[in-house]
């Protein structure tokens, strides 16, 4: 199977500080890719490129062969980190949107997740406690039927049982004809999410590969080897 | 199910339905769950338990039905070569283990015997 | 972009709605409780009126278009499948829009007030024939040009300001930014004008040098964009020509940074 996207010699520079250091990486098709590291290391940049909110200062990206753009942007779908929703909408003008604007949105999958998650149509936006939020947006996320996922710290600061439900969410509604990025910190809650791992610190993938691979390597859990790297 | 160990995920989920498989949980014929709701329900990859089902189909272990699902094998002698695999395999752990305290096999033989009495 | 507008107009008719309501009901107070008193101060008080419904809308649109260059919103905006002009364009037609509603209501209204305090019969033809004069449809559509190129000039500058300067919230850059390029248009307008004396009549549209015409000389200098004699107004034409064009060329830039430059 082909490259989904295809990442070349990326870096990203604020002023003389390198958030982003000649940073290679490709995504498969059908393939879950996690990338690890600990807050500043440069994750967030990444997804920000791929999802056009921000502009490298060198290299390329390529998402199913374009450069990031229109096109891009209505085959990725992109969970935030944080609420991006209108603060005037309620939770059914938060459909209407993604209906309106994205042709891959499936609204039977859209009302099924809801419902999974217990959320109803008719919530405000902004009298959503955190937990709430994070699940209406992977609501919105995932019922796309997008070539290509982006999840931004799913389960970060999130319950327990909110944490479980969205790994759910997450694992039955992906489908193998799509790529998913997730980044994370969490490595010991999401590990087995992964088909793919790359490991980035400082701005430069360290270690990338198969994660059972590596696990059979290492003879250690990705959880393991992250700490590893990163207790250092 | 924990994943807690350093082992692939792929061959803990393989371990995990042999395990169903000599204990009868799981007898012939019977129908796995499907890649998904078994992704779900371990909380794992889908992919990963896919790739679990091909490896216990190349070990002749399961088959797939195209359009049905995947099926415990019908094949006995199959199920009873895992049986002995397993049992090899626990025996030669015991008697390492067993070994390392120093008894010579007329010891060890009848120590079995009499456990296996008890068990009775 | 069609989709786009119907959220624009979502997301603001109720801020705009309330103002609307706010200055109806001061606009009705004021007349009801000064009716006594000399229609002059009435009428001037209205128009202040009618000045700060138009600058609380403005700041309010020119507000939420910062928020989406400052705030978690941009999140869900900047990642639509649309172009920087589709989203900008959409942004503007709304805010055109909202300001030819307040306009032409606030005004209407105040001239309904006005007949009725003043205990005169309204006379609807006499209204009519001034409402149609083509000189104050001229003159109001001018206005509002002029306002939306002032609107696309701060958009612009916000735009810019948020590219250039990338620690985040030094708010008063933009403002510099737009009182630069303010400063930079009027006087390339300002040579324009003075080059291209050509003025024409809102009114009957003839066209007319300030440069011969005595009449000009008198009434104002000649290097003006616009003005009004007692009976005319005119409009230099290469000038407010340089105003669309200006206008035109900002609101490609605008869309050409929030497509391709913007770092969130």
């Amino acid at each position: 199977m082909g490259n989904l996207v295809e990442i070349k010699k990326l870096s990203k520079n604020y002023f003389n500080k390198k958030a982003l250091d000649n940073l290679d990486l490709n995504i498969e098709e059908g393939k879950v890719l996690g990338i690890l590291g600990p807050n500043g290391s440069g994750k967030t940049t990444l997804i920000k490129i791929l999802t056009g909110l921000l502009r490298q200062s060198k290299g390329e990206v390529l998402i199913d062969g374009h450069n990031v753009g229109v096109y891009t942007k209505s085959i990725v779908s992109y969970l935030p980190d944080r609420n991006f929703l209108y603060n005037w909408m309620t939770i059914e003008d938060a459909f209407k949107f993604y209906i309106d604007f994205y042709s891959d949105f499936d609204l039977k999958r859209g009302e099924e997740l809801l419902d999974f998650m217990k959320l109803g149509k008719d919530m405000k936006i902004t009298s959503l406690s955190k937990g709430m939020t994070e699940k209406l947006n992977l609501t919105l996320v995932l019922s796309r039927k997008a070539k290509l996922y982006i999840l931004d710290e799913p389960i970060a600061g999130v319950d327990p049982v909110a944490r479980d439900q969205i790994l759910d969410a997450i694992i039955k509604n992906y489908d193998s004809n799509s790529s998913m990025i997730i980044t994370t910190h969490l490595v010991r809650d999401m590990e087995n999410l992964f088909d793919d791992v790359a490991f980035l610190k400082d701005g430069g993938i360290i270690l990338k590969g198969n994660a059972e691979k590596l696990r059979e390597e290492k003879g250690k859990s990705i959880d393991e080897i992250y700490k590893e790297i990163f207790s250092k | 199910m924990d994943f807690n160990d350093k082992l692939p995920i792929y061959i803990q989920i393989m371990n995990y339905l042999k395990r169903k498989i000599t204990s009868g949980e799981i007898s012939e014929c019977d129908k796995l769950p499907s890649v998904r709701e078994f992704s779900s329900k371990l909380k794992v990859n889908p992919n990963t338990v896919q790739r679990a089902y091909q490896e216990l189909e190349r070990e002749d272990l399961v088959f797939t039905k195209r359009g049905m699902g995947t099926f415990v094998t019908e094949d006995d002698d199959v199920i009873m070569k895992l049986k002995k695999d397993t049992a090899k395999e626990v025996i030669s752990n015991f008697i390492g283990e067993i070994k390392g305290l120093n008894f010579d096999d007329d010891e060890i033989i009848e120590i079995i015997l009499n456990e296996i009495k008890k068990e009775d | 972009m069609g989709k786009y507008i119907k959220y624009e107009i979502k997301g603001t008719y109720k801020v705009i709605l309330g103002i609307l309501a706010i200055v109806l009901i001061a606009t009705t107070v004021l007349y009801n409780y000064t009716a006594k008193k000399e229609f002059s101060i009435i009428i001037a008080l209205a128009s202040m009126l009618i000045f700060g419904t138009f600058l609380s809308a403005f700041l309010y649109i020119v507000g939420s278009f910062r928020k989406e260059l400052y705030e978690d919103r941009g999140y869900l905006t900047f990642t639509l499948p649309l172009t920087g002009n589709q989203i900008l364009g959409a942004k503007l037609i709304v805010a055109f829009m909202w300001f030819f509603l307040l306009g032409s209501i606030t005004v209407s209204y105040n001239i309904f007030m006005l007949a009725k305090t003043s205990g005169e019969m309204i006379n609807f033809k006499e209204l009519l024939s001034l409402i149609n004069g083509s000189e104050i449809i001229s003159f109001a559509i001018m206005i509002l040009i002029s306002g939306i190129s002032t609107l696309i000039l701060i958009y612009f500058s916000m735009a810019l300001g948020r590219v250039t300067l990338k620690n985040k919230k030094i708010g008063g850059m933009w403002f510099i930014i737009f009182l630069v390029l303010s400063t930079i248009i009027a006087w390339i307008q300002m040579k324009i004008v003075t080059i291209s004396p050509y003025y024409i009549n809102l009114k009957d549209w003839s066209i007319v040098n300030s440069n011969i015409s005595s009449l000009f000389q008198i009434e104002m200098g000649s290097s003006s964009l616009m003005f009004s004699t007692g009976e005319y107004s005119y409009v230099n034409i290469l000038g407010f020509v340089t105003n669309i064009i200006a206008g035109i060329i900002l609101f490609l830039g605008t869309g050409h940074i929030i497509e391709n430059k913007i770092d969130l």
